[in-house]
């Protein structure tokens, strides 16, 4: 299982110092589903009793087998541009996660990696539209909006921050850190909600006072996009000073 | 009406649809009467342990005398009692959970739900409340009630819960008649994404429509090809046993034949 998670931080290209934009590539998205995969190892149980609350059980089960088979997958592939990268994690999920989380979540994989096309590396404007991908793919699978107490709940609110955030001349790294924080307070405004998706929504009012697993996950996936993108820039930066350091 | 009753059924209707205790003040507030009333009656219904105070907190929440009840409700549903076996039998035949519902309003209410038999970490259902046209066993059902019924469940709202629920009319209508003409209805993710399920009607000894028993599980593994024949055959079989056991003769039942 540790294998499966233990991708290697380092291997970011070292990019042009000078854009103001900074630019995600291959390496990056591939830290990006290894912090994913840590994360929720880490969070497994606590996601499966939330899904035990107002579901069936099996959220946390479900997306910790998911992202152990993606990472196997994507740790397989040599070369592969970010688009594809995604694209097999889409799949991967697809075929290997049962319940609603396979079909939701692959399908937010692949519209996103649909959406970055061939592109060897991408900055935050390319990321936003792999974002609203994912977006329409899942509410097209699933047909919730927000409010709804599902993913969408923190899916929408971040990719709202997100652009706002580069309207105001952000650079990718406060977008990313402003969707990490709209996802979390999406998450939590589910708690109050009465669900009208999925499993939850047979309950009725007895939904209300429990937080949305879907969203909790979504959540948590913005807080490792998050982590990659800063982790990036510090490994960057490490690596031109070692550059200057070593004078070569 | 007796007022006082109705005050009571409300007070009892806010906790449940809470996860949280409510306070007498909360509850006054929420139901618009005085806190001496809503006390009263809630030293009354705790005195029949329909609530329970928390020492804690002060706080009240539903009572023990109500799991009483509503078990007594689900015992006193011949259906439910007599579905056990068949369900049971169906759900080790198939692999795969079973749902035994009957049609509420425009939803349906599941009074029985075996387990998937693979030891796997499952939730019971019972007591869930499904949109009639979002699941296999509402479409089951509705396929079967009289013009009058099915013209007013299809006119009613249909809300969409997921991007594959039917919420067309003509379209529903249309499959209404498909499940009489086949024996069972499918469901394919429209309830829940990526579930799925198959359900057959079951009768009472005078044909009509008593409830439905069906399979629902994962729709990779339940429709992989469609429903697989034997499957198909393993639901009918199961509604077919049940309604005679419910007292539906073999000339009276519908689709008996199919």
């Amino acid at each position: 299982m540790a294998a499966a998670v233990a991708v290697p931080l380092a291997g970011c290209l070292p990019g042009p110092r000078r854009k103001a934009a900074r630019i995600v590539d291959a390496a990056c998205v591939r830290s990006w589903l290894g912090v994913v995969a840590t994360r929720l190892e880490a969070e497994r149980d606590f996601l499966t009793q939330l899904d035990a609350a107002i579901g069936d059980a099996d959220h946390g089960v479900n997306m910790h087998r998911g992202f152990t088979a993606v990472m196997a997958r994507v740790g397989a592939m040599e070369e592969a541009t970010p688009g594809q990268l995604l694209k097999t994690a889409g799949r991967t999920f697809v075929s290997t996660v049962g319940g609603a989380a396979g079909p939701l979540y692959g399908t937010a994989f692949l519209q996103a990696g649909e959406a970055l096309g061939d592109a060897a590396s991408f900055g935050p404007r390319l990321l936003l539209d792999a974002l609203r991908a994912s977006l329409e793919g899942v509410q097209r699978v699933g047909a919730a909006a927000v409010g709804d107490k599902t993913m969408v709940d923190a899916l929408s609110p971040a990719l709202g921050a997100f652009e706002l955030e580069l309207r105001m001349g952000g650079s990718l790294e406060t977008a990313t850190s402003g969707a990490r924080e709209a996802a979390a307070e999406g998450m939590r405004a589910t708690v109050p909600l009465q669900a009208r998706k999925g499993r939850a929504s047979y309950l009725g009012p007895r939904s209300v006072g429990h937080q949305d697993p879907g969203a909790t996950s979504t959540a948590l996936m913005f807080a490792a996009l998050e982590q990659a993108v800063v982790a990036d820039r510090s490994q960057r930066f490490a690596a031109g000073a070692r550059r200057r350091g070593s004078g070569t | 009406m007796i007022q006082s009753v109705g005050r009571a059924a409300r007070i009892l209707k806010a906790l449940g649809s809470e996860s949280a205790r409510l306070g007498v003040t909360e509850l006054a507030e929420r139901l618009g009467l005085a806190k001496a009333t809503v006390y009263g009656l809630l030293r009354t219904l705790e005195a029949h342990q329909l609530v329970e105070q928390d020492l804690e907190t002060g706080k009240y929440r539903l009572g023990p005398a109500l799991l009483q009840l509503g078990n007594a409700f689900l015992d006193n549903n011949e259906l439910r009692a007599r579905s056990l076996l068949w369900a049971e039998t169906l759900a080790g035949r198939a692999r795969e959970a079973v749902h035994v519902g009957v049609l509420y309003g425009p939803n349906v209410l599941l009074v029985h739900h075996v387990f998937r038999p693979d030891n796997s970490l499952q939730i019971l259902q019972v007591g869930a409340s499904i949109p009639w046209h979002a699941c296999a066993l509402g479409k089951a059902m509705v396929a079967y009630l009289d013009a009058d019924a099915q013209a007013e469940l299809l006119a009613g709202p249909l809300p969409r819960l997921t991007g594959r629920t039917q919420t067309g009319r003509d379209a529903l209508e249309a499959e209404l008649a498909v499940v009489v003409a086949r024996g069972v209805a499918v469901e394919d993710q429209e309830a829940i994404v990526g579930e799925a399920g198959i359900a057959a009607a079951l009768f009472d000894n005078r044909g009509a429509v008593v409830g439905a028993i069906g399979l629902a599980g994962p729709v990779e593994r339940l429709l992989r090809d469609g429903p697989s024949p034997e499957i198909e055959a393993a639901v009918k079989e199961a509604a077919r046993g049940l309604s005679r056991e419910l007292g539906a003769g073999r000339p009276a039942l519908p689709g008996a034949g199919a």
